[in-house]
């Protein structure tokens, strides 16, 4: 029975690989290395200085102001949030020092 | 803390705020009226000069998180605790604007808002794990599990930062790489503006930090005189 089981799952595996292999694939030309090689070659490497009058085809002015404008105003957004926890902080001490004060003078 | 060492800190203070200050207009002249506008992505380069520093920014408030966290864990001293989360929330801030700042580049040097190259897909995972760590602690006066355990966060976020750093030499991605040695790097007057703007964030990340702990052991303070009171 065991040799039956062993003789099935052979002939289905000759049957299979053949179809399976025609449906992988093609093996790419180049190797890993050199894929890797020329991804790293795409990025840019350099910022170059414009020489003499040159226009842009997309202006960036807008996306330049709205970053400037995103820093500073997260930045004053944490500053303002700090103003408010000192704040937070100091009535909430006050409240404490009143508190002892009361019970120091009973 | 002793009248005279307060005040040496109040000196400290106050000098590193105006140098800081007169850095960031130098480092604003340098940026736009200095260095060149950039040849193939036009005036939307000069982003690079908040977005670079920021990152940097970022790493040191994640660092110093950790740092704290970590001699937090070892000494259970409420002081490391406070620069640990002042850490963490400097350090997410800047983490914000370099996602905030970064895709307003991308737009129009890669034509899209957003791509999941490693660099920018690390550096979201960070301000993730570190967003983690705010919410943790922000949810009403924090006992010691969960500082503990938002300390251990921190120091698993710190797993993070060298991952970021270098995973844009270590796999494929589209990401810049101009100031890594490679290439043609960037022209003199593009170094000064970037040069200045590195120790003008740093300036401004330390200041925050500074203030952001201190506000954090007042709270502290805070909390154990309620505490006192209450078991009076």
């Amino acid at each position: 029975m065991r040799a039956l089981i062993a003789a099935l799952v052979l002939g289905c595996t000759m049957l299979i690989a053949p179809l399976a292999l025609a449906d992988s694939p093609p093996e790419p030309d180049t190797t890993d290395a050199g894929v890797q090689e020329d991804a790293a070659e795409e990025r840019a490497t350099q910022f170059v200085g414009v020489r003499g009058p040159e226009a842009e085809s997309i202006p960036g002015g807008a996306l330049l102001l709205a970053a400037y404008a995103i820093v500073w105003a997260l930045l004053f957004l944490f500053l303002l949030r700090m103003r408010g926890l000192q704040r937070q902080t100091a009535e909430e001490l006050e409240r404490l020092s009143a508190q002892i004060r009361a019970s120091e003078g009973q | 803390m002793s009248r005279t060492r307060q005040s040496g800190n109040s000196t400290v203070w106050s000098l590193v705020l105006f140098a800081t200050l007169a850095l960031f207009a130098a480092t604003l002249y340098m940026i736009f009226i200095v260095a060149p506008v950039e040849q193939q992505m036009g005036i939307v380069q000069k982003i690079f000069y908040f977005h670079v520093p920021s990152a940097y920014a970022m790493y040191v408030g994640f660092g110093v998180s950790a740092v704290g966290s970590a001699v937090y864990l070892l000494k259970r001293d409420p002081r490391w605790d406070a620069l640990g989360v002042a850490g963490a929330e400097v350090g997410t801030l800047f983490c914000l604007i370099v996602l905030l700042t970064g895709p307003l580049w991308a737009r129009k040097a890669w034509g899209v808002w957003w791509t999941w190259d490693p660099r920018l897909t690390t550096t979201l995972l960070a301000g993730m794990i570190f967003a983690a760590y705010l919410a943790l602690r922000s949810m009403g006066d924090a006992g010691e599990v969960e500082k503990r355990f938002a300390a251990g966060l921190a120091l698993f976020g710190l797993l993070d930062l060298p991952l970021i750093h270098f995973s844009v030499q270590r796999w494929r991605g589209v990401h810049p790489t101009v100031i890594t040695g490679k290439g043609g790097g960037l022209e003199s007057e593009m170094y000064w503006a970037l040069g200045l703007s590195f120790i003008a964030f740093t300036g401004l990340a330390v200041l925050l930090i500074w203030a952001r702990a201190s506000v954090e052991r007042q709270r502290e303070e805070t909390a154990r005189l309620r505490l006192e009171l209450m078991h009076r």
